[in-house]
């Protein structure tokens, strides 16, 4: 395949293949040092502004000297409106910040000080003396910390805030949810219904569904079927609504709700982007104010429910999946549903079994059960594939599993005229449908987040404030670029339907071209503008949940099913001993690591080891 | 001859065992499949012929001797061939053709009063074509039989079977490059018939 794409590309191309090595070739040469950077004094501050919350534990500054010389670092004091509720933790005396290290400091704020009883600041009293203060509430406060490096002054705002729970909770997460559900899951969902009938007749040297097509305007679109997405939904609404005779009708009614719903609210725990701060969408921020926006100050983190016993959360959730299979199999009062029915809930007991055992392996490692944090873990060390690669693919088994989909499908037994939803049609059928892409869609989203670095590019290519270096940028850029524009002349070439849609992606990749051209001559590409950071992170999660849904629908159509006494034999017999074995095993290593000290365990929430010492810093 | 014995091991192998390295192949297989069909002109090694589309006339796929709906073939007068001989509805194993004779007048042949095929009886076996003398049912059509909203829609009678047809370039009464002029007897695939 790999030799079908470089035919076309070269094809395509012809003479002008080698025109789109230019860019790697000029992005080598200015890998060159800057011979101006040995006298330059560059010092970094983290994070740019510091927000308080009433309940928030000191904040850490770091100041990292990411210059080539050693610069002092004195004056440090807290200064504007309400310098009084702000202190600095730990006496500070002028010192020395060495060629990357860091150095760093907590800031604390005396909530009480901004509650409506306590003596406010001069300029505030006179602002507000008229005005009646709830005793309880806090006021907005605001001061500045100065202090002075290598003959500079730096200043970082103070803000105290006490923001409504509407407004720190109820609103991003609405927006959340509206975002991750209509803006992702659902179109994803119903992409892969088609993508499922397109795929498989691709893999078997079928046409596939083709023939759905709107005429506008006189233009026919087609796009190699995709608006049969739209007929079969219309199918599934028009189709009877059947209801057996005897069949119990409110539970009958409730099984597919009680099927798709799991299947949706686990979701919330998936960190589908690190997180965004409000008000500094267009600025260049670090990593140290991500982080303070993901803990809800002055932002909110890109996950639904940022819980800290998110993948618990997610196995209680998953076990009422299996609620709705067994509801509709047993309200359908229809022996071969009972069946069905039996079979889903036995599958989905024993696959329970090895999922929660697997990812124990990844949790010793990692120390946490919050996805959030579990991607920042893998950030720090190396993504979970790499760490626990059996793991992944006993993870990515049982998981599949879960999903009741071939070749684990015997709850469904499409061969058989069995299954929990035989009796079901129209769109409560349609309701277990898309429950059922839901879950590969959300299999596809836990696997990133456990295995595959979640929102993160490869290698550290890409941080808070954009890519690592000038030439990562140009590199990906180029790499990128290429990529899309050779998919694109495939496609085009590929059939006459798609010639319009090949030809956007080949503008794609040229674009891209461009702009690592653009990088090669302005370096740009390391300070980027903090929501095109977030949307890279959006997109490059998006990316790998579809190409593993592509790959789930992979599996699912070249596999043969099991017979079910395999399908038991291989959770209890396979899965489960190997995944118990990868724990032991795991545990002895990380015992022995961290007994030599080659790796420090995860320091506990609450435990800030507020030192002043210069401390390995981020910088290079 | 000697014969060979090759010994196959049931015994399953270590690799066997954990299905990965199968699995991986089987992925591999159609993995290349699909982006050889997505990626590549002409849509790779799908040959499925794309009845439906607008450019795409199915009839340019079907063999010569493909059997569709009959028709009823003309003289040069625009009058029907068929000589109500009732070979074909005698040769019908599903009997599903119906004539009625009627003289023609003067010194010529017996034409169809009525020619009735119920095409829903019909099994498209073709031996009403092999058996007419005189070339007047054929089904080089090239179509199927559509599909009809009642069933009598679907019996169609001598106007609708010869509307589909056209005059036959064959001579009427035997003169001509047809088989009848040659005397079957001579051919040796007829020897054995008895009848």
């Amino acid at each position: 395949m790999i030799i079908t794409l470089l035919a076309n590309l070269r094809r395509a191309f012809g003479p002008w293949a080698a025109l789109l090595l230019l860019p790697s070739l000029l992005t080598l040469s200015a890998c060159a040092p800057d011979p101006n950077a040995a006298a330059e004094v560059r010092v970094q501050v983290e994070p740019g502004e510091l927000v308080f919350h009433p309940d928030t534990p000191p904040v850490r500054v770091t100041i990292i000297n990411e210059g080539q010389r050693p610069v002092p670092a004195q004056g440090f004091r807290i200064s504007g409106n309400d310098w009084a509720a702000f202190s600095i933790v730990e006496p500070l005396n002028p010192r020395m910040v060495m060629p990357g290290r860091s150095m760093s400091f907590t800031i604390a704020a005396d909530a009480p000080t901004f509650k409506g009883t306590a003596v406010p600041s001069v300029v505030q009293a006179e602002r507000e003396a008229a005005e009646e203060l709830d005793p309880e509430a806090y006021r907005e406060g605001q001061a500045v910390l100065e202090f002075n490096v290598a003959g500079k002054e730096h200043a970082v705002p103070l803000r105290f805030e006490d923001p409504s729970w509407i407004i720190t909770t109820l609103l991003p997460g609405v927006l959340k949810v509206m975002l991750l559900v209509m803006g992702f899951i659902m179109p994803l969902a119903s992409l892969l219904l088609w993508q499922e009938r397109k795929q498989s007749a691709m893999m078997q040297d079928r046409v596939g569904p083709n023939m759905a097509r709107i005429t506008l305007g006189g233009i026919t679109i087609r796009l190699w079927g995709l608006l049969h997405i739209a007929t079969d939904g219309l199918k599934m609404f028009f189709k009877e609504d059947f209801i057996p005779r005897r069949a119990h009708r409110a539970l009958y009614t409730l099984a597919p709700v009680m099927a798709l719903m799991p299947a949706l609210v686990v979701f919330a725990i998936v960190p589908f982007g690190d997180a965004l701060c409000y008000e500094h969408l267009f600025d260049v921020v670090r990593q140290a104010d991500v982080d303070q926006c993901a803990a809800g100050r002055g932002g909110t983190p890109l996950q639904v429910a940022h819980i800290d016993i998110g993948l618990l959360f997610y196995f209680a959730i998953a076990s009422l999946a299996t609620w709705g299979a067994t509801l509709a199999g047993w309200a359908s009062y229809n022996k071969w549903a009972i069946l069905g029915a039996l079979r889903a809930s036995a599958q989905m007991v024993s696959y329970e079994v090895a999922i929660g055992l697997t990812i124990v392996g990844a949790l010793l490692v990692y120390g946490t059960l919050e996805p959030h944090a579990l991607v920042h873990a893998q950030l720090e060390s190396s993504w979970g594939i790499l760490l626990q690669p059996v793991a992944f693919i006993l993870f990515f088994t049982a998981a599949i599993a879960e999903t009741k989909r071939a070749p684990f499908d015997l709850p469904e037994g499409e061969s058989e005229i069995l299954g929990y939803f035989v009796e079901y049609s129209g769109m409560r059928f349609g309701l277990f449908f898309l429950a059922e892409f839901i879950e590969v869609v959300f299999v596809s989203a836990l696997v990133t987040t456990l295995f595959l670095g979640g929102w993160a590019l490869p290698l550290d290519m890409f941080g808070a404030s954009g890519f690592a270096a000038p030439w990562v940028a140009q590199l990906f850029f180029t790499v990128a670029g290429a990529g899309i524009a050779a998919t694109g002349i495939a496609v085009w070439r590929a059939s006459k339907h798609a010639q319009f849609v090949g030809a956007s992606m080949l503008a794609i990749g040229v674009l891209h071209v461009c702009v690592a051209i653009y990088s090669l001559f302005t370096g740009w590409g390391t300070e980027l503008p903090h929501l095109m950071v977030v949307v890279v992170g959006m997109l490059t999660w998006g990316i790998k949940v579809f190409a593993l849904c592509w790959l789930q629908l992979l599996i699912r159509w070249t596999l043969p099913r099991f017979r079910y006494d395999q399908l038991m034999s291989l959770g209890w017999k396979g899965l489960l001993p190997l995944s118990l074995a990868n724990i032991a095993i795991t545990a002895i290593v990380v015992y022995a690591l961290s007994a030599a000290g080659t790796i420090t365990p995860a320091p506990a929430p609450g435990e800030d080891p507020a030192t002043i010492a210069n401390q390995p810093g981020a910088a290079p | 001859m000697t014969i060979t014995v090759k010994k196959v091991s049931l015994q399953r192998t270590a690799a066997d065992q954990i299905f990965l390295p199968a699995i991986l192949r089987g992925l591999v297989t159609t993995a290349r499949h699909f982006f050889k069909n997505t990626l590549t002109k002409g849509m790779g090694d799908v040959d499925t012929i794309r009845y439906g589309e607008p450019d795409v006339h199915v009839e340019d796929y079907y063999p010569e001797r493909f059997r569709g709906v009959h028709r009823l073939m003309h003289r040069d007068d625009g009058s029907v061939r068929c000589v109500a001989c009732m070979c074909c509805s005698t040769v019908c194993p599903a009997r599903c053709i119906y004539i009625h004779a009627e003289d023609r007048g003067g010194d010529e042949e017996k034409a169809p009063k009525s020619f009735v095929i119920d095409e829903l009886k019909c099994v498209v076996c073709g031996f009403c074509v092999e058996a007419c003398p005189c070339d007047a049912i054929r089904m080089d059509t090239k179509r199927h039989m559509h599909p009809t909203e009642t069933r009598a829609d679907a019996v169609l009678g001598k106007i609708d079977l010869m509307k589909r047809g056209t005059t036959s370039v064959a001579q009427q009464g035997g003169v001509g490059a047809d088989y009848r002029s040659t005397d079957p007897k001579a051919d040796p695939r007829f020897e054995h018939d008895r009848r």
